[in-house]
């Protein structure tokens, strides 16, 4: 029974001492990687195709589902605030669901879901596959030429997305409010217009920045650390996206509390 | 004996142990390498060649033990310092390591091209102008690695680590999975380079053809310790049973007549 105990409390104090000791790695990978990014000189060469890949071809995602978000805003809105005769609020409610939350969460989960899981299996079988051995050895620093044009990359896109996403998803409110719903154009743009507050897009731009460093590091660090060939690179390419998306919507929270608390 | 006594110690290793997990895998591993010689390392697969590799390089640390490159100390070297060497350093890995996303020329040129600005055109013709040593056609420049078989991939690979005429060569498992041809090929490459160059090389092989073709020193790594040591043709005299069975497949007389 002794024994039996004792094994038990070894496991979990084993367990415990390597989740203490990952995420000291982690904070260690965060603080290097940091230091790489803002450290000349900078592969422009690299840093411009990560642009394309996280900016550019990420676009069409977060556009659908900002718009269908606003889309479904507009419409549930609606449907709640009859019940008070509070159908003017739509445009505000979008507004700021959109600025404030929606837009940045949302951009922030499908582009970890899209770019967080490439740059993790990437890293991560260049890691099982030695390349990243490789680079040591041609005097070229990892952090610099393969996490720090990622880190930057992701800093500028993401605010970039956040803002056309927000755009495009309060566009989707108007589109529902004005051919649904029967709003008038103008009253609606108006009422849009009146209660756009620089704040919310500082909001969301800060949630967006936040959101690209989780993305972007974590992802790196999990396909950095990758081992166990293929299985590690699936772990990686997993662990990845679970743990950013959960950061993304923990972080979320912690941002509004420091703007609104 | 006297001339070899003369000789510039390139890498001297000394004491090296290597344990993962509690698993050793390296014992007191010593051995050096001279000035224009060429280092064979045999043993089985799983006996720790590619983690002493692995070691000199600076990509894993060693539990114990010291290992010189041109008389300076590389465990616990600052991080710059380690790299600044590592530029001198040809190597490649046993299975390529060539950057995927990279076209094969690109790789070939990789860290001459970190060294020093050149063009596209430049970057090509330095290229090409390896890869005709090694029979590659100039057409499989512009591809990417996964387009090429994996013969052609350890040739780029090769052709990585000798771009630019590096004086200490490491190769890991260079001819393995390559056909006969080919391989001689590589060996005249690498003997080409210690020779000419004046260079010094210590290659990992299974391929006892290749020892004898390249190597002016054998050792033979058994049971997580350097167990034997020689001449390829002490080799072939050798009573060591683990010398001997690696030998066995191999009609020596092809090879010293």
């Amino acid at each position: 029974m002794l024994d039996l105990f004792l094994d038990i409390l070894g496991t979990t104090g084993k367990k415990f001492i390597n989740f203490i000791a990952n995420i000291g790695h982690f904070f260690i990978f965060f603080g290097s990687a940091i230091y790489w990014a803002f450290k000349p000189p900078w592969y422009l060469k690299k840093i411009f195709q990560q642009i394309l890949d996280i900016g550019y071809f990420s676009l069409p995602v977060v556009g659908l589902t900002t718009f269908f978000s606003g889309m479904v805003l507009a419409l549930q809105t609606y449907n709640g605030f009859t019940e008070f005769n509070s159908e003017s609020t739509v445009a505000r409610i979008v507004l700021t669901s959109i600025t404030r939350e929606l837009g940045p969460v949302l951009t922030g989960l499908m582009v970890a879901g899209r770019i967080g899981a490439k740059m993790a299996a990437e890293i991560a079988t260049m890691r099982v596959t030695e390349q990243i051995d490789a680079l040591r050895t041609l005097g070229t620093r990892p952090m610099q030429y393969l996490i720090a044009p990622k880190i930057i990359a992701s800093l500028v896109c993401i605010p970039v997305l956040v803002l056309i996403g927000n755009t495009i998803g309060i566009l989707g409110g108007y589109v529902i409010a004005i051919h649904k719903l029967n709003f008038n154009p103008n009253l609606y743009l108006y009422a849009t217009m009146e209660y756009l507050q620089l704040i919310d897009i500082i909001q969301g731009t800060v949630k967006a920045a936040v959101f690209g460093l989780i993305i972007s590091i974590v992802s790196c660090y999990f396909g950095y650390n990758a081992s166990k060939g293929a299985e590690g690179v699936g772990f990686a390419t997993t662990s990845s996206v679970v743990i950013s998306s959960v950061m993304i919507l923990t972080s979320t929270y912690v941002i509004t509390a420091l703007f609104f608390g | 004996m006297e001339k070899r006594k003369n000789k510039k110690i390139i890498i001297k290793v000394s004491n090296l142990s290597k344990s993962f997990n509690n698993n050793i895998v390296l014992k007191n591993i010593n051995f050096q390498l001279l000035e224009g010689e060429s280092l064979a390392i045999i043993g089985a697969s799983g006996s720790g060649k590619s983690v002493l590799l692995k070691n000199i390089i600076g990509i894993l640390q060693p539990d114990k033990g010291s290992i010189e490159i041109n008389n300076t100390e590389m465990v616990n070297l600052k991080r710059s310092l380690k790299e600044k060497i590592l530029l001198d350093l040809g190597i490649t890995f046993q299975h390529g390591a060539l950057f995927d996303s990279l076209k094969n020329w690109e790789n070939i040129i990789f860290k001459t091209a970190n060294k020093e600005k050149m063009n596209n055109k430049q970057g090509k013709q330095l290229a090409f102008s390896i890869i005709k040593q090694l029979g590659l056609q100039p057409e499989i420049l512009d591809l990417y690695p996964s387009e090429i078989s994996g013969g052609m991939q350890k040739r780029v690979a090769i052709a990585r680590a000798i771009c630019g005429n590096p004086k200490i060569l490491l190769f890991d498992e260079p001819t393995s999975g390559l056909d006969p041809v080919t391989g001689s090929l590589i060996d005249q490459l690498i003997k080409t380079a210690v020779r000419t160059v004046g260079g010094s090389a210590i290659t990992i092989t299974h391929d006892m053809a290749s020892v004898c073709r390249i190597a002016d020193k054998v050792i033979l790594i058994d049971k997580q310790t350097i167990s034997w040591s020689g001449t390829p043709k002490e080799m072939f005299y050798s009573a060591n049973k683990k010398i001997q069975e690696f030998i066995k497949p191999i009609n020596s007389e092809i090879f010293f007549k």
